[in-house]
């Protein structure tokens, strides 16, 4: 787990400190060139101490940080507080939406030299460009797919989760989108768009014997796979390198012949943003080889968009051993979608568990 | 407005209004209603700043097609509140709701009463004090913890199963089921219902029970006749502080439940924090706040009528 | 009665069998909560150490102690009329304390967001106690009212008879009996706030955070052994204060004494 200086914590503390003294008193959150405010998941790579300490010898500027717990809730508190902050992270599925709702501006990459060894596939990709201008400066790609405890048989296919051999012995995400994928890729169909919706419900439904309980969290999946509940499950790439290099779990990370759930985060400006420049250099910093190097041999991390920064890895480091190139495959990358089939999405996992609960 | 519908401890009786503070006692002449006024506004001010007007927000919300917080225009719609039509299996996750909530508020009433009648019958002074705090001091943990805590006592090869190991083999663990639920939930309301049934015990006077004893009473008799009829007020209380909050419960559910920790509460849940459907999630909840008043106000009229009859 | 003493004894258990595990699992060397149990006091330490934790923990108290009386003063005058007045809409103002508690809270936290923003009321520690407060109070007046209804009333109209003003029958006697539910109320209030997470997760602002919305942020990551620590640290410090209290400022409680 990530160590923090107490020194660099009270510094840091003593920055949000006065920030939220001057935002209680009703002044607005205009920051003072030294500071940026990062908005992401706690303990996604942007809060290292130690990068956050390197950062601030570098530049000057301290980092503060706010967290989501959803990926929801990351537009609602854009919305809900313009202004406030410099950088967010958003998901490829997330930042049409955030750009056209104006809720972040588009990354000048003259101010991020790295964005250069970023593939132009990524940069131009329609989840993080929209009318040739770049959005969100893409910055690592991981996958979902399946964790197995070692010694444990490794399914060669999603349709091997629903076999007896895995009784009670899976454990599940709880997440609608990666649900529908699971049960899209089991019957090949688009992850992003299935058309036989009733077949990836089959599918999903064909898994409850052997469904031991639903995780939504790191934390919950690290304790419980820990204390023995189960062997196989629905994870995350980078969770599972954390899982055996910092926690010391026997697990190994799976792509069956199906492929990944793939996803790629980016880093963007938000629109408003009290120190755009600061924000530059913190995304320049975050993708930078030598600040991954370190976060993925240190800590574990998935894939960076930057192709310098991968190729930087030792061969023999377990990030590099799980994130190799082929699996990022554009087909399985989870897009931005409508709605109404967001919503279609949601209601078909909600009957799903409904039926596991029965 | 009539009295009967409420749930809540109302006033002693119509009768006694002789302690009202517009009593003929009253030299200052303060006006009833203003008294009342100046006792109430405090409360219902900051209740109305911070809760109401937020609620009647997400209440407007829930007639909409989608969360009005994009730019894409919103319209009108009753569709959330056909939920239960549409989409059929939640009406079995209500109904298994509803059961969970019942279970939960049924030990606690059994376990929280007789835990209350303990404190007030063979505990006095600082022994009783000191057993008070001890009740109420595990709340002041974070539930979080508590139910993590749980799933650690519970689960294979946990601490009950340490246990059960010094006696016999193989494993009694029940986590991940519907009692497991409904352990966590019962722990973490079993202090609200011992402190209410606590307050209503506390005013019974020996001489009462004493008086029965002597005439002949049985235990049962005195149970059901005297203690059970004076707890009565605390035991609703008790009752509304537990079984409203745990029908909309998601936490514990989720964290003990495993495939079964499927309630309405999550379902709402899922409607905030993954699919930013807050129309739906809102209308769920107006619904189950709906089914809640129903519940009460039926409750409550079928007790009036009890004790009337 | 000896009955009564197991059977309390026996809900003791298993009110305590969590946080005794919880207590416990502070002292065990595995960060991901593995047994068999291997003593260690590496939590503590890193405790120490981790001023984020620690600061959460202090704005945690402060947050339930203005909450708690800020709450009890509310809801404990509104409980005096809601129980002692009687006029129209009384009905209607009880059955409005039941959205607060049967809203799920992580409803009523994104609607308190919106609407904070809306006003310009913001997020922050202003916002926290508004909120707390607001959640706080239909406890409070609940458990007061129980007292209420059940407290004898006689008392205090045969000090009104023999000439007390109202507000004086009511400080000199009623408030006495009151002060056990009053007392229960305000610890409960403060429990509501400690526990709040979801409705502190959406108020507070980036800067000021508790105790609870550390962990719920923790959560998605994981949370260390820390966490135990100082939840037992906390329960341990909350216990010996409320004891010592109890022990050189008892107010006489005919009540609770009886």
């Amino acid at each position: 787990m990530t160590r923090i200086s107490r020194r660099d914590t009270m510094r840091v503390l003593a920055a949000a400190m006065a920030a939220g003294a001057a935002g209680a008193a009703g002044l607005p959150a205009r920051a003072a060139g030294g500071k940026i405010t990062v908005l992401n998941w706690q303990g996604y790579g942007t809060d290292e101490a130690w990068s956050l300490e390197a950062f601030a010898t570098a530049t000057g500027i301290e980092v503060v940080h706010d967290y989501f717990s959803s990926e929801a809730e990351t537009l609602t508190k854009l919305r809900t507080n313009p202004g406030a902050y410099d950088v967010v992270l958003l998901n490829s599925a997330r930042v049409s939406t955030a750009a056209m709702e104006g809720l972040i501006v588009p990354a000048d990459l003259a101010t991020i030299p790295n964005a250069a060894n970023i593939s132009a596939d990524l940069l131009t990709n329609p989840n993080f460009a929209i009318d040739g201008k770049g959005f969100a400066v893409p910055w690592v790609w991981g996958m979902t797919s399946i964790a197995v405890r070692e010694g444990v048989a490794k399914p060669a296919s999603y349709k091997d989760l629903a076999a007896p051999a895995y009784a009670g012995r899976f454990a599940m995400n709880d997440d609608a989108m990666i649900a529908v994928a699971l049960g899209a890729l089991t019957t090949g169909q688009d992850l992003n768009d299935p058309a036989d919706m009733e077949a990836v419900k089959e599918a999903l439904k064909a898994l409850k014997p052997n469904i031991k309980l639903l995780w939504s969290s790191e934390d919950q999946w690290n304790k419980s796979f820990a204390a023995g509940e189960f062997d196989v499950s629905m994870f995350w790439s980078g969770g599972s390198v954390r899982s055996r290099r910092n926690a010391g779990l026997p697990v190994d990370f799976v792509v069956p012949a199906e492929g990944a759930v793939v996803w790629v985060d980016g880093l963007a400006v938000a629109a408003g943003a009290p120190n755009p420049e600061g924000a530059a250099a913190f995304i320049n910093w975050m993708i930078d080889p030598k600040f991954y190097v370190e976060w993925a041999t240190k800590v574990g991390a998935p894939a960076s968009a930057n192709a310098q920064a991968l190729a930087a890895l030792p061969a023999d480091d377990l990030s590099a051993q799980v994130h190799k190139p082929d699996y990022m495959v554009s087909k399985n990358v989870m897009s931005a979608m409508p709605d109404e089939r967001r919503e279609a999405f949601n209601a078909a996992w909600e009957e799903v568990k409904a039926f596991y609960a029965e | 407005m009539p009295n009967e519908a409420s749930p809540l401890p109302g006033p002693q009786s119509p009768g006694t209004g002789l302690h009202d503070l517009r009593g003929p006692h009253s030299p200052r002449k303060i006006p009833g209603w203003a008294a009342t006024t100046a006792l109430l506004l405090p409360a219902y001010a900051w209740l109305t700043l911070a809760v109401f007007l937020p609620l009647a927000t997400m209440f407007v919300f829930s007639f909409l097609n989608k969360t009005p917080m994009g730019q894409a225009p919103v319209e009108f719609t009753l569709r959330h509140y056909r939920a239960f039509i549409d989409q059929g299996y939640l009406v079995r996750i209500a109904w298994n709701t509803l059961v969970m909530g019942f279970w939960t508020t049924l030990i606690c009433a059994v376990l929280g009463f007789f835990a209350a009648l303990a404190l007030v019958r063979c505990t006095a002074g600082r022994q009783r004090e000191t057993l008070l705090v001890l009740i109420l001091l595990p709340f002041w943990t974070n539930g979080l913890v508590r139910v993590f805590s749980w799933t650690m006592v519970l689960r294979e090869n946990g601490f009950l199963d340490s246990l059960w190991h010094l006696v016999g083999d193989g494993s009694i663990s029940f986590l991940y089921s519907r009692p497991a639920i409904v352990l966590g939930l019962v722990h973490g309301y079993l202090p609200y219902m011992i402190l209410t049934c606590y307050i209503a015990l506390i005013t019974i006077d020996d001489a009462v029970i004493e008086a029965a004893q002597s005439l002949g009473a049985r235990w049962g008799t005195v149970l059901t006749r005297i203690l059970i009829p004076l707890a009565a007020p605390g035991l609703i209380s008790g009752a509304v502080l537990t079984f409203v909050p745990v029908i909309g419960s998601f936490m514990e559910p989720r964290i003990l439940g495993g495939k079964v920790g499927m309630t309405l509460g999550t379902v709402i849940e899922d409607q905030f924090t993954q699919a930013f459907n807050w129309p739906l999630g809102a209308s769920l909840s107006f619904t189950l706040l709906a089914v809640v008043l129903a519940i009460f106000a039926t409750f409550s009229g079928v007790l009036k009528r009890g004790a009337a009859a | 009665m000896r009955l009564g003493h197991i059977f309390l004894g026996a809900v003791l258990v298993f009110l305590y069998t969590p946080i005794l595990v919880l207590m416990a699992m502070g002292f065990n060397a595995s960060p991901l909560y593995q047994l068999p149990f291997q003593f260690s006091t590496r939590w503590y330490g890193d405790l120490m150490g981790n001023e984020g934790l620690l600061t959460a923990g202090f704005n945690s108290i402060v947050l339930g102690v203005i909450t708690a009386l800020v709450a009890t003063t509310l809801g404990t005058l509104a409980a005096l009329a809601l129980n002692r007045h009687s006029f129209r809409g009384r009905s209607l103002l009880q059955l409005l304390l039941l959205p607060p508690i049967a809203i799920p809270w992580l409803i009523t936290g994104t609607a308190m967001l919106i609407f904070f923003f809306w006003t310009g009321i913001g997020r922050g520690m202003h916002a926290l106690v508004i909120g707390h407060v607001a959640l706080a109070v239909p406890y409070v007046v609940l458990v007061v009212g129980t007292g209420l209804k059940t407290i004898r009333t006689d008392l205090e109209e045969a000090a009104m008879s023999l000439g007390s003003t109202p507000v004086h029958a009511f400080f000199a006697v009623t408030l006495p009996l009151l002060f056990p539910s009053i007392l229960g109320a305000a610890l409960f209030a403060f429990a509501v706030s400690l526990d709040q997470f979801v409705v502190s997760y959406f108020l507070s602002s980036p800067g000021y955070v508790t105790l609870p919305v550390q962990i719920y942020s923790a959560i998605r990551k994981g949370f260390t052994p820390e966490i135990n620590a100082i939840s037992t640290l906390l329960l341990l410090g909350s216990m010996s204060v409320i004891l010592i209290f109890a022990r050189f400022a008892r107010p006489q409680s005919p009540g609770a004494s009886k």
